[in-house]
């Protein structure tokens, strides 16, 4: 099956910055892939490179087995962009600046018009159309957003921080919407900074950072390689963590990170906590200690996510932005986050 | 991708660009309109009467008559290529240019699609200019080929510079220092309000350097059937010099010049 998206030792410079430094992913069609990083790592700069708003400055980028540059037109038929900065055109309302979306992509104008329509309901503000995007409120341009990128029906959705900015209701109804057109076929690539969101709707998320690809995996295994804190309360605990020859075998065997007493709590840093738990039990039972309260908490994809981009000094590379002052900043595009 | 979707595309961006100049009237047609008015009034009536009549090629062309046809030379180009510069960078100035650009439309498409937008704009303005002229003296059409001719070329020719000015320009000063001070001093040097070959030397030498005289002169001849210049030769070099910058222009949205990094 051809890859939704294909990139090889992808690379992108702006004058003295990397934006992107060869990356190579593959997603597969038909997957709901995320794409994580802190401000700065080239998210925006690779999307952006998939719809021919940033020219590569070496590699390979494909959609659909298609070159985005050689073969641009195929690429970008299919491919339906949500950005995260608004880019609307202002001159008019919603409901025309759809069908004119639709056009530029070869739909005739009176299916445009029963589109525009249908995907101003599916995103809730159809009562809106004839208003133009600058008067609409933060909440209603972000599915003004969504409804443009879906306008075209692309086979390939791109959606940069689509959340960014959103109450909670809305970030709801927006997750349940893309979860939907996941689930009709429509592969999904995912920039968020709510790990949450990654966690809860990506099959697979890439971790980007200072334009370096760190790993591409599911939650579940990015997860796993994080270690879990197993928290047991004791009654007339001991002052220093009691000595048990599990602990120690564990520890060996390099499941055990860490052992210590915090008040009446004994805390056990482990990796697949859930194993050394039931011995831990025993363990504390032979030696006459008496369980409280016991738990068991799973490293968060949000932890994980800090630990492996911690040491990539994001924050001391960052990629050009747009203008600040309002000009033109296609000379120096870049993320905006 | 099939080349009927491709057209719609154009068409799309060809309605959606004349849609934005024909809902705003009081932004495309007031201002020609009070401006040329006052063109007429002052230098044809008023000034016309004691100015008398201008002599080209044996014939002696009463004053308003003779100016017309660079009035509306100067309307339709400064029109033409301030619709297509400003729409340009208006789009990447908030970043709306991204919604064509984004499309599967081809590069070339794009860009006739904002000439020809454009040129559609300075047509209307040059009629507009020339139904007005008619209120203040009998205007004919000697030679409708050449007029409708020169009218397309001219107005292709300064959408196509619209749209590198629109691609070059970085701020809104830059846009009006072209209008401004590139456009409408080459125009006003082009003959629209004397007769270059009345120039002593070596301004009127200097003069035939400027493609104005070329275009005043076409357009001249469509109306009255009287011109300075060669107008089959000034035809046959504007034809070219537009296919040259629209080539240009179709080049530069290639390599994203202006609108990708």
């Amino acid at each position: 099956m051809t890859a939704a998206i294909e990139v090889e030792n992808l690379r992108k410079r702006y004058e003295d910055v990397q934006a992107l430094d060869g990356v190579s992913l593959s997603v597969p069609e038909g997957s709901f892939f995320g794409l994580l990083g802190p401000n700065g790592a080239g998210k925006t700069t690779f999307i952006n490179i998939l719809v021919g708003l940033v020219r590569r400055t070496g590699g390979r980028a494909e959609v659909f087995g298609h070159d985005v540059e050689s073969e641009y037109r195929q690429a970008r038929d299919a491919i339906g962009l949500a950005p995260q900065e608004f880019n609307v055109d202002r001159f008019f309302p919603i409901r025309e600046v759809l069908k004119h979306k639709a056009g530029y992509h070869g739909v005739p104008a009176g299916e445009a018009r029963g589109r525009a329509d249908e995907v101003l309901k599916r995103v809730g503000i159809y009562e809106k159309r004839d208003t133009r995007f600058h008067w609409l409120s933060g909440g209603m341009k972000r599915r003004f957003m969504l409804a443009r990128a879906l306008i075209t029906d692309p086979d390939l959705l791109i959606l940069d921080e689509p959340t960014a900015g959103v109450d909670v209701q809305l970030r709801h109804e927006l997750w349940d919407l893309i979860t939907e057109l996941n689930e009709s076929g429509t592969t999904i690539l995912l920039t968020t900074h709510y790990i949450e969101e990654a966690e809860r709707l990506c099959d697979e998320v890439a971790i980007l950072d200072s334009g370096n690809l760190v790993t591409v995996a599911t939650p579940e295994e990015l997860m796993d390689r994080g270690p879990d804190r197993i928290t047991v309360t004791l009654r007339d605990a001991p002052a220093s963590a009691p000595d048990l020859p599990t602990l120690a075998a564990n520890r060996r065997e390099g499941r055990v990170e860490s052992v210590e007493m915090d008040g009446d709590q004994l805390v056990v840093t482990a990796t697949k906590g859930g194993l050394v738990a039931p011995d831990l039990v025993r363990a504390l039972d032979r030696a006459g200690h008496e369980i409280v309260d016991f738990d068991i908490s799973r490293t968060s994809l949000e932890e994980v996510f800090v630990e492996m981009t911690r040491e990539g000094g994001s924050d001391q590379q960052t990629e050009p932005v747009a203008a600040a002052d309002g000009g033109v900043g296609r000379t120096n595009r870049g993320d905006s986050e | 991708m099939s080349a009927a979707s491709g057209l719609t595309g154009f068409k799309t961006l060809v309605r959606r660009e004349i849609l934005r100049f024909l809902r705003r009237p009081r932004n495309t047609f007031v201002p020609p309109f009070v401006t040329n008015v006052l063109y007429f009034s002052v230098f044809g009536v008023i000034l016309g009467d004691r100015v008398g009549g201008i002599e080209i090629a044996g014939d002696a062309v009463p004053y308003i008559l003779f100016i017309l046809p660079g009035l509306v030379v100067l309307g339709a180009i400064s029109n033409a290529f301030e619709n297509a510069s400003f729409s340009i960078f208006h789009g990447r100035w908030n970043d709306y240019i991204e919604e064509p650009l984004t499309s599967p439309m081809s590069y070339s498409r794009m860009v006739v699609a904002y000439i020809a937008a454009g040129a559609t704009r300075g047509l209307l303005v040059g009629t507009l200019i020339a139904v007005i002229g008619a209120f203040f003296t009998t205007v004919g059409v000697a030679h409708p080929i050449y007029l409708v001719a020169f009218a397309l070329v001219i107005t292709l020719l300064f959408s196509s510079f619209g749209v590198v000015g629109g691609l070059w320009a970085d701020d809104w000063d830059n846009l009006t220092m072209m209008n401004q001070f590139i456009v409408r001093p080459l125009v006003f040097f082009g003959g629209v309000f004397y007769a270059v070959r009345d120039l002593p030397s070596p301004y009127y030498e200097l003069s035939l350097l400027n493609p104005m005289v070329y275009m005043v002169n076409g357009v001249r001849y469509g109306f009255l059937g009287v011109s300075e210049v060669d107008p089959a030769w000034s035809l046959a070099v504007l034809s070219a010099l537009t296919a040259a910058i629209l080539a240009i222009d179709v080049v530069l949205f290639k390599r994203g010049y202006g609108l990708t990094e």
